[in-house]
C-alpha cells in the first residue's frame, strides 16, 4: 500500500502515485463476490482487481473532510486472467486534470501487472470533485 | 455462454437488487469508505441525499453479464468504456442488459462489439457503454 499521502494541488499530469501491491487472497475474493452477489470460479474476478487498484488511489489522496467525490467515467482492458492468491502491482498516474466550472475532473491511468510483470490489466478513471 | 454470436442477438440480462448491506460489504471488500456510499447520516446532508453505491459496484454487475455470455474472452479479452450517469440507491432494483452491435473482424481475430446499460426501477439509466470482446477463431 502506498504510505505518503499526497495532496490534490500535487496531482499534476505526469504524477505518478507510488506502486501499490496487492496480496489477492481467498478471503479478498471470497468478500468480494459476497458484496457483488456473484459466485467465484477459482479467479480472480477482473473487476476485483480494478477495485484494488482504485483504492489505491483513493488511499494516497487525503481528500477534504466533506468533499465527495465522484466516479464520472470508466474503461477497462483485461489482458489476462488472475489465480486467487496471486500477488499484483498497481500503477496509477495522472493523465489529465481538468477545471469544468464548479467541477474539477481528474483523470487517471490505471495499470495492473503481476509477479511476472505481465501486464493484467489497464484502463482510465475519470473522477469528479468539487474545485 | 451464449451458444450463438451474431449481430443483434440480446445478452442474457441481470437483475440486482441494492441495499446498504450490499454497499457496506462491498466497501469493505474494496476498501472504499467515502463516508457518500457508507455513512448515512453524512449523504442526508449532500446533494444525493442518502447514500449512492459504488459505480464499481454498479459495474462489476455489466461484467457478471459479459463473463456470462463470453466466459475467457471477456476475462482475458475484454474491453469497456462505462459512463457513471445516475447513482443507484439502497432499494434499487438494477437491471443490466446489452446487446451484440456488429462483430468485427481485424488481422484475422473476430471482435463481438457490444453496447450495456444498467438501469433503475424508474427506467433511469444508471451506466451506460460499451464492450468489445476478443472472439476464438472458431466463432468467425
Amino acid at each position: 500500500m502506498p504510505d505518503k499521502a499526497v495532496s490534490y494541488d500535487e496531482l499534476i499530469p505526469g504524477y505518478k502515485f507510488p506502486p501499490a501491491t496487492y496480496e489477492l487472497s481467498a478471503s479478498f475474493v471470497s468478500k468480494y463476490l459476497k458484496a457483488v452477489g456473484s459466485t467465484g470460479a477459482g479467479f480472480v474476478p477482473p473487476l476485483a482487481i480494478t477495485a484494488c487498484a482504485i483504492a489505491a488511489m483513493t488511499k494516497s489522496v487525503p481528500l477534504p473532510p466533506d468533499t465527495i467525490a465522484i466516479h464520472a467515467s470508466q474503461e477497462l482492458e483485461f489482458f489476462k486472467l488472475v489465480p486467487i492468491g496471486a500477488t499484483i502491482e498497481c500503477h496509477i498516474g495522472v493523465a489529465q486534470k481538468i477545471a469544468r466550472g464548479k467541477m474539477n475532473m481528474l483523470i487517471l491511468e490505471i495499470e495492473v501487472f503481476d509477479k511476472g510483470e505481465e501486464k493484467v490489466q489497464s484502463g482510465r478513471a475519470t473522477i469528479a470533485l468539487p474545485a | 455462454m451464449l451458444t450463438e454470436i451474431q449481430e443483434g442477438k440480446a445478452l442474457s440480462p441481470v437483475v440486482k437488487h441494492i441495499t446498504q448491506e450490499k454497499i457496506n460489504l462491498y466497501a469493505e471488500a474494496s476498501g472504499d469508505f467515502n463516508p457518500i456510499h457508507v455513512d448515512e447520516s453524512f449523504a442526508a446532508k449532500t446533494p444525493f441525499g442518502g447514500t449512492i453505491a459504488h459505480g464499481m459496484l454498479n459495474l462489476a454487475y455489466v461484467s457478471e453479464m459479459m463473463t456470462s455470455a463470453f466466459g475467457q474472452g471477456w476475462l482475458s479479452g475484454g474491453k469497456l468504456r462505462a459512463k457513471f450517469k445516475e447513482s443507484a440507491r439502497p432499494g434499487d432494483t438494477l437491471t443490466v442488459s446489452g446487446k451484440i452491435d456488429c462483430i468485427d473482424i481485424k488481422d484475422d481475430v473476430s471482435y463481438a462489439n457490444c453496447n450495456f446499460e444498467c438501469r433503475n426501477q424508474k427506467g433511469q439509466t444508471i451506466v451506460a457503454g460499451e464492450a468489445i470482446v476478443k472472439l476464438s477463431s472458431d466463432r468467425k
